[in-house]
């Protein structure tokens, strides 16, 4: 009975080759970060990170993920636990399985029924600005100048 | 034989230098070796000739082959003559060339040339790849660093420390890999190394064994190894012990005439998407797919 359940296992355990991490940084399960974690691109963490972790691309933090750490990244999708304040640029998503204990700052969320978020959460501030802004422009009166902006800003 | 056969050039320019592992006086290579002699001849190929031997010091004998107007060295022997010259051969002025005669020619397979007299012709063909090298301490490699079932740490760029949580191997690599099956997993052309971590299994993990795990992989410039203790660190094939090693990447610093069929690159570059998910864990795929799909944002109840 075991023999047939370890072959199958053992053949689902084989390391992933090279071309399954999609060039992706990872992050495995067993493996600890300390410090600032600045990555480019699309990184993976399924292990344990403390610090901070800043990437211009996909941040995916698996189920068995343990992260304190700041985080800011462009897209992030969360199915563990966070422990620290995120910033996502764009597009936050929340598996069922995500626990965040830390504010919440994104352009845009989908969030599974289950996930556990303990913070302040801010969605879309960044459309909202954008809003504010065009109807700040659109109630100037025709021929009032708008405000000159200064040089070197 | 075969020194005669290029000791007779001496009142032509040398151009190649042929460095012959002393493996090969064994007289079960003769026949090989007569061969190659004979292809190489065929293809007007030709210059000194010296034979490593355990009371000559590589690196003078190469040194002395290069002041007298060598700048092609070609290594005859397999992946362990690499390793013998390959800690100070970037730092000369010379394309390598490889001619692989016996196993192991994993580091051939990768760099697409094939074992026995074949190999001449990759040599002829002249396919010159100008790759990276990465270094320990003082001391280049080709192809990796390994620390087998160590607590150290990788300490990158001074930024961050990386480090498997109970224990496990740690290999940095530069081309391709020894561990495994030789097929190319760090590319040779980009400027970085990779670090790759393997932590040990679990108790009981081969009973209660879960999806498939990931490797972790990160790419470094500079870093260094640390411990608390002595640990052992295979370069190339060579052993160093230290506590700590600096490590780094010499970008563009060999000149390696190759094969056409040579992976300095993973062979996964240039994948379409979606055959890079293909073997993706599950649990991974899904929110690759999820992250990617069509941002379906639906708004739940939050618990807690």
């Amino acid at each position: 009975m075991f023999s047939s359940n370890r072959r199958s296992d053992r053949q689902d355990y084989e390391p992933l080759s090279t071309p399954a991490t999609n060039g992706a940084t990872v992050i495995a399960r067993g493996v600890k970060v300390e410090g600032d974690f600045v990555s480019q691109g699309d990184v993976i963490i399924e292990g344990e990170v403390n610090g901070h972790v800043t990437t211009n691309g996909l941040l995916t933090i698996g189920t068995d993920a343990k992260l304190k750490a700041e985080i800011s990244v462009n897209d992030a999708v969360i199915a563990g636990l966070v422990e620290g304040m995120v910033t996502v640029k764009k597009r936050l998503e929340l598996k069922a399985t995500a626990k965040i204990l830390g504010d919440v700052t994104c352009e845009t969320a989908a969030i599974e029924a289950g996930a556990i978020l303990h913070g302040k959460c801010s969605i879309g501030q960044g459309k909202l600005d954008k809003e504010s802004s065009k109807d700040q422009i659109a109630e100037k009166p025709f021929g009032e100048k708008l405000p000159a902006e200064k040089p070197g800003v | 034989m075969l020194g005669a056969l290029r000791f007779g050039f001496h009142m032509r320019r040398d151009t190649y230098a042929f460095i012959y592992d002393d493996f090969l006086n064994d007289r079960k290579y003769e026949r090989g070796l007569a061969a190659l002699d004979a292809r190489l001849a065929s293809l007007d190929l030709v210059g000194r000739a010296a034979r490593l031997t355990l009371f000559r010091s590589a690196k003078e004998i190469i040194e002395s082959m290069v002041s007298q107007g060598s700048d092609t060295v070609v290594l005859v022997g397999n992946d362990q003559t690499l390793d013998k010259v390959m800690w100070f051969l970037p730092d000369l002025d010379v394309t390598l060339g490889f001619l692989p005669i016996d196993e192991p020619s994993r580091v051939a397979q990768i760099l697409g040339i094939p074992k026995g007299e074949v190999a001449c012709d990759v040599l002829a063909a002249r396919l010159i790849e100008t790759i990276d090298v990465g270094r320990l301490d003082e001391r280049y490699f080709l192809t990796e660093v390994a620390l087998e079932h160590t607590l150290a740490a990788v300490d990158v760029e001074g930024r961050y420390r990386i480090s498997p949580s109970v224990g496990g191997s740690i290999f940095i690599r530069n081309l391709g890999s020894l561990a495994e099956n030789g097929t190319a997993s760090a590319d040779a052309k980009d400027g970085y190394l990779e670090v790759v971590i393997r932590p040990e299994e679990e108790k009981n993990s081969r009973l209660f064994r879960r999806a498939a795990a990931l490797e972790t992989r990160v790419m470094l410039k500079t870093g260094e190894i640390v411990a608390s203790q002595p640990i052992e660190a295979r370069v190339d094939n060579h052993v160093m012990n230290s506590m700590r090693f600096k490590i780094g990447i010499c970008p563009r610093k060999l000149k390696l005439i190759t094969g056409r069929r040579r992976r300095l690159a993973p062979e996964g570059e240039g994948l379409p998407n979606a055959e890079k998910t293909a073997n993706l864990p599950f649990t991974t795929v899904q929110m690759q797919k999820a992250s990617t799909g069509g941002g379906i944002g639906i708004r739940t109840s939050l618990r807690g």
